[in-house]
């Protein structure tokens, strides 16, 4: 098939999830009652107006009393032009919303991803190299701790430690500190680790058994049979696993970090996407509400097809007509 | 062919301690390799043959292995003594292994030409040319059609036969003086198997080189080899030239063997008992449970030392072949021998 | 006899066959793309067909990719066949419906390869003999357990190991096992796949005795499939050679192998070797490529690596020139052997040799040097035995050089065609329940004492 032809493939299917993702959030949205009508309709009602007539008045108002496919119409349009709607929380466009909070996001998001990559991928590949060794169980029990140990409470543990006792970092988050500035840096420190720890473990545990599958294949045995050294051996045994181990790369460690930043962000008080989506959901939000759910889709989506083509450019042995 | 051995195995052990005790499966065995010749070590599954083959050039996965004693000499320098830096030029540059299953041995990932120049480059300073050129020529020598194309192409795209093919010729890529060879045919068809035997016969004299061969299959020995060592439960059962063992077989256990064959006329007689447990060894011969001559003393002491049975080269390690025994009883026994001798009243297995 | 063109030649045996297998064809479809056209096939079994008799031991013989172990699948309908019919005991049973076939597998059983990977590892050993019974309706656990130790104990192990599990048992104890649960409804036939490959020589020994045995306390046929000849010819009575899904010989065994008629069955007796030191290298090595089940050679499948491959008509030079001759033809029409390449080829051995002693190296022109170094690349010589065949080599050596390959496969295909491409060759009896499919056989070049059948030409 051509690796040209198949990535084009795999980009198109990626466009038809997008589009099926959102006619489905559309429609259930078409479905779902809006609060915010029914607050206006309820508020009329108290002051004695008729209902019924709020209603079509509010529909009539926030665009909502068309038909159907027009309304489909304007939604797509909407999505793909950027107007995302209208946060009546926050009195701005949601998508304006979503960038003031991005940013934040990313801040201690990005530093924690390459951390656990890096670190997970490391002490999972040096564990599975050195079975049975002290460093071998070292490795494996802080696997354990952090996928055990609840983030929320693991980050007030630290705020208290580190930040209540002894005064090392500041116990909340100041966004009036620059982006690139040491004080700035300081206040994300802990909300990384919190988030890193989960996903250090699961991508080390993960490293570790498929470095395993390795470890002792024979291909292994050849290389030192040729006077390889241990530590070109073990490139060896990264390249194979890279394979599987790239798989979850992206949707395992994404996916782990927009769950675990709600957490994160609530109880650092970082002003990111979480605590924007809490916040909207909450305050019932609804333009807000979808803004902070469909980015999360957005990048599940990109990171597959990421993931996919990594995949193919990684192990030559997979034929692009089987896919 | 040189007066010194170009290798030298002596009274190597090599145990695997586990969780559920330890594992002697090289536990006393020595033999000798001499220049351009092919010795074959020859035992079935738990005789310790692979981890002796691997033990040479240290090879086994330690921990839970570890070569507890005995020395490998090889051309003057025992390899046991030497540092994991020393012992790698050594392995790839003068010894050359060839693993018994094609299909895993080489990296999937990897070209076969760039595996062979990494085997050439790790120990040759050679250009990337250089190591490029010489890859082909083995390719091309191992019986690689179309070698220079082949170079590019990735271990899945080869058949079995094919890949050991590449896997010898990775072995042979530094002019190695000696070739391991742990079973290099078991996982090919038979037609296959006699086309890669011969291809190591042509090689061996072409480069010069000994070969040590590891394999359960007696057919493969007599058709390479120039001297035999039988292997059982860690121990060296006999030793000899090739037809010394396979046209007067002494020990009891080689007898059996042989007797186990199939397809010779119905002449074909099961060898009762089990293997032993590699954690705690039968006490004295390590094949007297199973043995239809054993007395008394084969279960006494050790390992019984080393007899001669006709030819001086031909060693036995049994009883029957010390003084004040008559070796003869074993062969008259056997022919007398009916199945009431062989295997245990436990019947099956017996384990 | 009915004469029918794809039965083989009557054997002399009492009664009825037990299984007669049909023209047996299992073919596994190559799809490609979204709507999985079909593109291809794996003719994985392409038309065999043999019979059993009750109490006989009939092996399977063949390489891998033969298609041995797809014909033991389907002949239980463990997988649908393609074509052909398999009749059990005179009822058809490609054609049975499911309790019909329900009933046959309680008279048809098998054993696998890999005693490991045939037993549930959460059932203890007991369990997984007595299950067979369960499904068919026993009910009573009592009756089914008694009935395993009986089995186990008759297998040569212990009634008590009726509860361990099988992790606990080593390979050859696990393959008894196997045996004890094909056995336990009584069957009439067992299909044993490559039941002992897996096992140590002196654990095989043990396990082919024991079959034996049990062949004859329980009357059984067995249809035995291995890859291993020497095992075949301890234990079958009748053997049959399989080649990239078709049978090409088949006959009782120690005839069979004394004296082999067909030319791929003398090659895979040679390359058995022997524990005689005395017999080294005497073996046939086979050149030429193995084919792919998805596209066999045309004619006789084997034409493409027989030692034997008739000669063109009007044609007669050295048999070891002529399969060297043929191999250079395959390679020139799958286009391999070109202008380009044989200067390579003429490059690269001049300087390989430079230095060599070998007064043979002509310094000629680079065409000639080219020719020549083709025909060392096939091993062929300077000039063949016969002269006509050799002006036609040197023809089309010479176009390949001028850079026209296909006319010189063309010319070659013309000049220098076999019946064994051609045409497939028929059964042709060797002698009593003896046959063996080649044309050196069936009338293209007449033997002495064989007779071909009368069957169909393609």
């Amino acid at each position: 098939m051509g690796m040209g032809l198949y990535v084009a493939q795999r980009v198109a299917w990626a466009l038809v999830a997008t589009f099926v993702m959102l006619s489905l959030t559309f429609g259930l949205l078409a479905v779902t009652p809006d609060a915010q009508q029914a607050q206006f309709a309820f508020q009329q009602a108290q002051e004695g107006a008729s209902a019924d007539e709020a209603r079509e008045t509010y529909q009539r108002v926030t665009g909502k009393d068309g038909p159907l496919f027009d309304r489909y119409k304007e939604y797509m349009i909407g999505m793909v032009t950027g107007d995302w709607g209208w946060s009546h929380t926050r009195s701005q466009p949601a998508i304006e919303a979503v960038a003031d909070a991005y940013p934040y996001s990313l801040m201690y998001g990005i530093p924690a991803t390459v951390l656990s990559v890096v670190a997970g991928i490391g002490i999972g590949l040096y564990s599975a190299t050195h079975q049975y060794t002290k460093a071998d169980y070292a490795g494996t029990f802080l696997a354990f701790f952090g996928v055990s140990i609840p983030n929320f409470w693991f980050g007030i543990m630290l705020i208290l430690l580190f930040a209540v006792h002894l005064g090392w970092f500041p116990s909340y988050y100041d966004t009036s500190h620059g982006v690139w500035t040491l004080a700035n840096a300081k206040q994300l420190v802990l909300p990384v680790i919190v988030l890193s720890t989960a996903a250090i473990a699961s991508q080390m545990r993960y490293a570790r058994a498929e470095s395993l599958e390795y470890v002792h294949a024979d291909f292994v045995k050849t290389a030192r049979a040729k006077g390889a050294s241990e530590w070109r051996v073990i490139r060896h045994i990264f390249r194979a696993a890279s394979v599987p181990i790239s798989t979850i790369l992206v949707a395992d460690i994404l996916g782990l970090l927009f769950v675990a930043s709600y957490l994160t962000e609530v109880v650092f008080q970082i002003p990111g996407l979480g605590l924007l989506s809490y916040r909207a959901i909450t305050q019932n939000d609804t333009a807000l509400v979808l803004a902070t759910t469909l980015i999360p889709v957005f990048v599940a989506i990109v990171g597959n097809l990421v993931q996919d083509i990594a995949y193919t450019v990684l192990d030559p042995r997979i034929d692009y007509g089987d896919r | 062919m040189g007066d010194e051995p170009l290798l030298s195995v002596r009274d190597l052990r090599t145990y695997f301690r586990t969780d559920a005790g330890t594992i002697r499966a090289v536990d006393g065995v020595s033999f000798d390799v001499r220049r351009g010749e092919t010795v074959c070590v020859v035992g079935e599954s738990g005789s310790g043959k692979t981890v002796a083959s691997e033990s040479i050039t240290r090879l086994i996965p330690m921990p839970p292995g570890e070569i507890v004693g005995g020395e490998v000499v090889f051309d003057g320098v025992d390899l046991l003594s030497l540092s994991d830096r020393e012992l790698r030029e050594y392995r790839g540059g003068r010894i050359g292994h060839v693993f018994q299953n094609p299909q895993g041995a080489l990296h999937p990932m990897h070209t076969v030409g760039r595996q062979i120049v990494e085997a050439i480059r790790l120990h040759r300073d050679a250009g990337k040319r250089e190591a490029r050129e010489r890859a082909i020529d083995l390719l091309d020598r191992v019986g690689i059609p179309d070698a220079a194309a082949r170079f590019d192409d990735y271990p899945h795209e080869f058949s079995g036969g094919m890949k050991q093919r590449v896997v010898i010729a990775v072995a042979l890529a530094c002019d190695p003086d000696l070739l391991i060879a742990d079973e290099p045919t078991t996982a090919l068809d038979v037609t296959i198997q006699a086309q890669i035997l011969r291809l190591l016969c042509d090689l061996q004299e072409e480069f010069g080189m000994s070969v040590l061969l590891i394999t359960h299959d007696l057919g493969v020995v007599a058709e390479i080899a120039d001297r035999v060592v039988v292997m059982y439960a860690g121990k060296v059962m006999e030793r000899g030239t090739v037809y010394e063992v396979l046209e007067n077989p002494s020990h009891p256990y080689t007898l059996a063997l042989l007797d186990c064959l199939p397809g010779r006329g119905g002449a074909m007689r099961p060898l009762g008992g089990a293997l032993p447990d590699p954690r705690d060894p039968p006490s004295g011969c390590r094949f007297h449970p199973r043995c239809p001559h054993a007395v008394d003393e084969c279960g006494a002491g050790d390992q019984p030392a080393m007899g001669t049975a006709g030819s001086p080269g031909h060693e036995v390690s049994c009883v029957y072949y010390h003084d004040g025994y008559d070796e003869s009883a074993i062969r008259e026994r056997r022919a007398a021998d009916s199945n009431e001798g062989v295997g245990r009243a436990d019947g099956g297995d017996g384990r | 006899m009915t004469g029918r063109p794809d039965e083989p030649p009557a054997a002399d045996r009492s009664g009825e066959p037990l299984l007669r297998v049909r023209g047996l064809k299992k073919h596994y479809p190559i799809t490609e793309g979204v709507l999985r056209r079909e593109v291809g096939r794996v003719r994985a079994v392409d038309g065999i067909s043999f019979d059993v008799y009750p109490g006989e031991t009939f092996g399977i013989v063949g390489e891998s990719g033969c298609g041995k172990s797809t014909a033991a699948t389907t002949l239980l309908r463990l997988e649908e066949p393609t074509d052909g019919e398999v009749l059990f005991d005179g009822a058809d049973v490609s054609a049975a419906s499911k309790a019909e076939l329900k009933r046959f597998r309680r008279r048809a059983q098998m054993i696998f390869q890999d005693p490991t990977s045939s037993f549930d590892p959460r059932m203890s050993v007991g369990e997984s003999v007595a299950e067979p019974l369960r499904i068919h309706g026993m009910r009573d656990r009592d009756r089914r357990r008694r009935i395993a130790q009986d089995l186990l104990e008759r297998v040569g192990l212990s009634a008590d190991d009726v509860d361990r599990y099988p992790h606990e048992f080593s390979g050859g104890q696990k393959q008894r096992i196997g045996l004890a649960r094909a056995l336990v409804l009584n069957p009439d036939l067992i299909v044993a796949d490559e039941p002992v490959s897996a096992l140590d020589v002196s654990i095989q020994a043990e396990i082919l005795a024991l079959m034996r045995r049990l062949q004859e306390e329980f009357d059984l046929a067995v249809v035995f499939i291995s890859h291993n000849l020497s095992v075949v010819r301890e234990v079958c009575d009748r053997v049959a050679v399989m080649y990239l899904g078709e049978i090409v010989e088949v006959g009782p065994t120690e005839r069979l192998f004394a004296d082999p008629q067909h030319p791929y069955t003398r090659a895979l007796l040679s390359s058995i070797p022997t524990p005689d030191p005395r017999e080294r290298g005497r073996g046939i090595e086979l050149t030429g490529d193995v084919p792919s089940p998805s596209d066999p050679p045309s004619g006789c499948r084997f034409h493409t690596r027989c030692p034997e491959i008739v000669q063109p008509d009007g044609y007669e030079f050295e048999q070891v020139h002529w399969r060297r001759v043929m191999d250079l033809r395959a390679k020139l029409d799958r286009g391999e052997v070109g202008r380009e390449s044989a200067l390579d080829l003429a490059a690269a051995q001049s300087t390989a040799t430079a230095g060599a002693t070998d007064g043979a190296r002509a310094t000629g022109t680079p065409p000639d040097e080219a020719r020549a170094a083709i025909r060392r690349a096939f091993d062929l010589p300077e000039a063949l035995t016969d002269e006509r065949a050799e002006a036609v080599l040197s023809e089309a050596l010479g176009l390949v050089v001028d850079g026209d390959s296909d006319r010189a496969a063309a010319l070659l295909a013309k000049e220098f065609s076999t019946p064994c491409e051609r045409r497939r060759p028929r059964a042709a009896a060797v002698d009593d329940g003896w046959s063996a499919t080649c044309h050196l056989l069936d009338g293209s070049r007449r033997s002495e004492g064989v007779e071909p059948l009368p069957g169909r030409e393609d």
